[in-house]
């Protein structure tokens, strides 16, 4: 068994609305091992941002446990945390035009963790270590003194992973970090994410709606709908062997760029809800093809169905196929 | 009459500023045959939106400038309409979808009144019998017509851009030009809406310009095919043609880069460097910089288009004589 | 050829090789170069530095003491000797409303400085920290803005007198809600940005977010409204002291001189039209101006 880095046990993060409670993250518990990259999926409105944002410390829990190496991140004072695990845990933003200051350059931008985070190194000395974390994430010399408006957004993004790399982190939830990005840029920084993992043995959580990005990334996927997580599995299972029917709607709606596969479809009937009052019923019912009184009555828990593989869904034993 | 509903010949169009002059669209000729519908694909900057916008006539006053070039719709050259004429054409003839249904849609006047203003601005008819026709389409594109009185806040994101296109096919034009129109939603409601637009494209015969940068979204929609690149075609074929042989290296550098679904890569293939820099582009091959397959004649040569199989269009040094002049 | 050469890329070409080396390109040069730009702000940028001028050198342009009664010249048309005319007690009004423009500028400064370091500076706190301290902070700014400006100035008149001091409390204290009100709604703006959540996930603390983020980007949102302001201290002015709740006799502050030539309106129009056009143009240059800015800083508002 490889050592677990960091454990979510029942977590919920509440929001309190004019309209009632909303249960951006409800209940959730999952487990990331050292190393590793567990990709969370999911629509917007899922959570998964949420989820991401609440392990930061950037939103306070509403209840549950988030454990880093047995230390529970969630619940100790914001002080605390701020002393001994910011730098630990770091965040790559998903829209690199709107997260960095644009009245910074990029030197001061790669400059401010390493200051902030050692307010007594000399002025020399931060520079150095930025300008060495540049070079690390690939951006030439001559852009120090550029300003984000000059750069494309796969610069930028190469500024954002060396704003959250700079504090030498060991976990790092990137927030769709490429899904502001060209095709072409793309690739270009998931080959230095994992490029950074290899060689620095990050360990990622990585939260995205793109399933052919999330597959070639991650070791683990979790799938979210509505604040929950509807199934948790080993990368290749999920496309091998869908179980929950959301996932299974949500595999069948990525369109394939290949000529020739017309794949039947299942299109789901109408929208995400938001999950404000939610009642205890299963969140995806409404929109179900196999939904029965069952699901709108009793809310599914989720439970191992094989070994590693998690679903939560009443008539999940119907789904699996061998 | 010809079959073609749209012929754009050697159109250039560049905006014009104080500080610079930017070649958004640099010599592209294309055709689309009434009733099919073509993949306009490139990454940001690559010049879709502008060639859009300069088919419906509607580049931003003063900066943005159509050099050369003619788009004949069914024969009639739109670059010579005055604006008046022009004015007829839209929504009556060709109809654009935009990006972002949350934009496209005015907060302050019921759905069923915004779809009826189309259909009053190009038909006689009154103010009864367009509501009705609003309903209508309400009801082809999948919303219960009953909610043609409610506002636009009151419809998802989904929903809205159901209404944008109600509204872009509300007068049954010829041609229907979608910019990006599944790109601001999630998987699933993209799914529905491909699906919806598919169906309706079919039942009306509608010709389609389908711009996105989404390989797949083509795959699914498309008959042909159109790469661009810093504001050229750089590929143009049908739909397999162009998937399952391209030919460009742009094309093919795009396919590898894509992380796939049914193979296991370790390393995504990278194109080098960034979207070329419209306002400033090389006098010879704009795709040179990041280019596999180079050679040194291409800094010679700005290529032309070369048909390499009937229908299959590559502008690509590669496949011309002066090639085999070069070493590669 | 495929692409194409067109006069206007000649015309940057030629532009581009004259420029000795690139500039850099910070944030900052960016609005100059949109400001720049902008020629009806050019305009208003230069009538106010004529009139900053004017303000500064008022003695050497001024052909007569401001305060000097002649009684063989009363009430005269405008002539080679007394451009704008003379009033009742033979004073030369183009000198007077050159003096204004002293008076009128450092006082409308005045009142802007301080409407910004009291409501401006309560707007940011209410901004910055939200909750029950904005909530606080902004009713109290509806309160102030319920009475009416002109009876507070006669308020504070009544107990303290006429004066500068007592003008510019008067100016500020009316001013304050919306001054606070704009520079609350600037750092709320700020303060949503994704960069702020950004720093805020690698630790930087609460008075670096403000000093080294907030501010920084909220500045040009503040100098446009501070630059309005300008305009309007300087027509709260010139009314009050026209209703006689402003300044007293014989400062030559505009609203004063207006107020002198308000008896003769009928048979000595020039008396209220020479400085009645100052306060104009002053208050249009100054609109002009903000106007520039807020294009420039803020290219998305337009």
């Amino acid at each position: 068994m490889a050592e677990l880095l960091l454990e979510v046990k029942n977590l919920k993060k509440y929001f309190s609305t004019p309209r009632g409670m909303l249960h951006a993250v409800d209940n959730v518990t999952f487990n990331i091992e050292k190393g590793k990259t567990i990709g969370i999926v999911g629509e917007s409105g899922c959570g998964k941002s949420t989820l991401g944002k609440t392990l930061m410390r950037l939103h306070t829990a509403t209840s549950g446990q988030v454990l880093y190496k047995g230390a529970d991140i969630a619940a100790m004072p914001l002080k605390e945390f701020k002393q001994k695990y910011r730098s630990n845990i770091q965040m790559i933003f998903q829209d690199p035009y709107a997260s960095l200051d644009p009245r910074m350059s990029v030197l001061q931008l790669v400059e401010e963790p390493i200051r902030v985070q050692n307010p007594k190194m000399s002025k020399s000395e931060v520079t150095s270590q930025a300008k060495n974390m540049m070079e690390l994430v690939g951006l030439a010399k001559r852009l120090e003194g550029s300003y984000p408006h000059e750069l494309d957004g796969g610069r930028r993004q190469r500024i954002g992973i060396a704003r959250a790399l700079s504090l030498h982190p060991e976990f790092i939830v990137c927030d769709e970090p490429v899904s502001a990005l060209d095709v072409s840029i793309q690739a270009q920084i998931l080959n230095l994410l994992q490029d950074l993992q290899r060689d620095r043995g990050l360990t990622y959580m990585f939260i995205t709606h793109d399933m052919s990005v999330v597959k070639h990334i991650s070791d683990d996927i979790a799938v979210m709908y509505l604040g929950q997580m509807i199934e948790k599995c080993k990368a290749d299972e999920i496309f091998k062997h869908t179980i929950h029917p959301y996932s299974q709607a949500l595999l069948s709606a990525i369109p394939i760029p290949n000529a020739h596969v017309k794949h039947e479809r299942m299109v789901l009937k109408g929208e995400l809800t938001s999950p404000i009052n939610p009642k205890p019923c299963c969140r995806f019912a409404a929109r179900c093809p196999y939904a029965t009184d069952r699901c709108f009555g009793e809310e599914p828990v989720l439970r191992e169905l094989k070994p590693g593989h998690s679903v939560a869904c009443h008539f999940a034993e119907q789904f699996v196929k061998e | 009459m010809s079959e073609n509903i749209l012929e754009v010949k050697d159109l250039v169009i560049h905006y014009e500023t104080d500080e610079e002059v930017v070649e958004a669209v640099n010599d592209i000729t294309f055709t689309l045959k009434k009733g099919q519908v073509m993949g306009l694909v490139g990454e940001t900057g690559a010049g879709k939106t502008t060639t859009a916008l300069g088919i419906m006539g509607l580049l931003p006053s003063k900066v943005g400038h159509v050099i050369q070039g003619s788009i004949k719709l069914e024969g009639e050259d739109l670059l010579r309409k005055s604006p008046r004429e022009m004015r007829d054409v839209r929504g009556k003839r060709i109809s654009m979808i935009f990006q972002d249904p949350m934009t496209a849609l005015n907060p302050v006047k019921t759905v069923g009144d915004q779809i009826a203003e189309v259909v009053l601005l190009h038909n006689r008819c009154s103010k009864a019998e367009a509501l009705k026709r609003a309903q209508e389409m309400l009801a082809m594109v999948g919303i219960v017509p009953e909610r043609y009185k409610d506002y636009p806040h009151q419809f998802s994101g989904g929903m809205k851009q159901r209404i944008v296109i109600a509204i872009a096919l509300a007068c049954e034009p010829d041609l229907l030009i979608a910019d990006e129109p599944t790109t601001a939603l999630d998987v699933t409601i993209q799914a529905q809406i491909l699906d919806m637009m598919r169906k309706l494209q079919k039942d009306h015969g509608t010709s389609m310009i389908l711009i996105t940068h989404d390989l797949g979204v083509v795959a699914e929609m498309c008959e042909t095919v159109a790469v661009m690149y810093a504001g050229q075609l750089v590929e143009f074929g049908s739909l397999e043609e162009v998937f399952d042989n391209p030919k460009h290296p742009y094309t093919r550098a795009l396919y590898q880069s894509i992380p796939s679904l049914d193979k296991d890569v370790e390393r995504l293939h990278v194109i080098p460097g960034m979207v070329s820099d419209p306002s400033n582009l090389p006098p010879y091959c704009s795709f040179f910089e990041r280019c596999d397959e180079k050679c040194d004649r291409c800094r010679d040569f700005e290529p032309w288009a070369v048909e390499v199989d009937p229908g299959h269009v590559v502008r690509c040094l590669q496949y011309t004589p002066e090639w085999n002049g070069g070493e590669k | 050829m495929a692409k194409m050469h067109t006069p206007a890329m000649e015309r940057i070409e030629k532009k581009n090789a004259r420029r000795k080396k690139p500039v850099q390109s910070t944030p900052a040069y960016e609005s100059w170069k949109r400001f720049k730009r902008n020629p009806t702000a050019l305009i208003g940028l230069a009538v106010v530095i004529i009139l900053i001028l004017i303000a500064i050198f008022a003695p050497l342009i001024a052909p007569y003491d401001y305060q000097a009664q002649d009684y063989l010249s009363m009430m005269q048309k405008p002539s080679a000797a007394h451009l704008f005319g003379t009033d009742t007690f033979g004073r030369d009004i183009f000198s007077r409303c050159i003096y204004g423009t002293r008076y009128s500028l450092l006082i409308a400064l005045f009142c802007t400085i301080a409407a910004f370091f009291s409501g401006g500076l309560l707007g940011i706190i209410a901004g910055y920290f939200g909750g029950k301290v904005d909530t606080i902070i902004m009713r109290i700014m509806d309160i102030f803005q319920a009475i009416p400006m002109i009876m507070m100035a006669m308020c504070i008149v009544a107990v303290l007198g006429n004066g500068i001091p007592q003008l510019v409390a008067a100016i500020m204290f009316a001013s304050m809600p919306t001054m606070a009100r704009n520079n609350r709604a600037a750092i709320l703006r700020v303060r949503g940005a994704d960069y702020i959540e950004s720093s805020e996930a690698i630790g930087v603390g609460q008075f670096k977010m403000i000093i080294k983020h907030m501010i920084p980007n909220a500045i040009g949102i503040m100098i446009i409204y501070f630059v309005g302001f300008l305009a309007v201290s300087i027509l709260m002015m010139s009314s009050m002291s026209y209703i006689g709740v402003g300044l007293a006799a014989p400062t030559p502050e505009w609203g004063l001189i207006l107020n002198d030539g308000k008896a003769y309106l009928t048979n000595a129009p020039y008396m209220t039209l020479f400085p009645a056009m100052m306060i104009m143009i002053t208050c249009f240059a100054f609109n002009l101006m903000g106007d520039g800015l807020r294009d420039a800083f803020d290219p998305r508002l337009k």
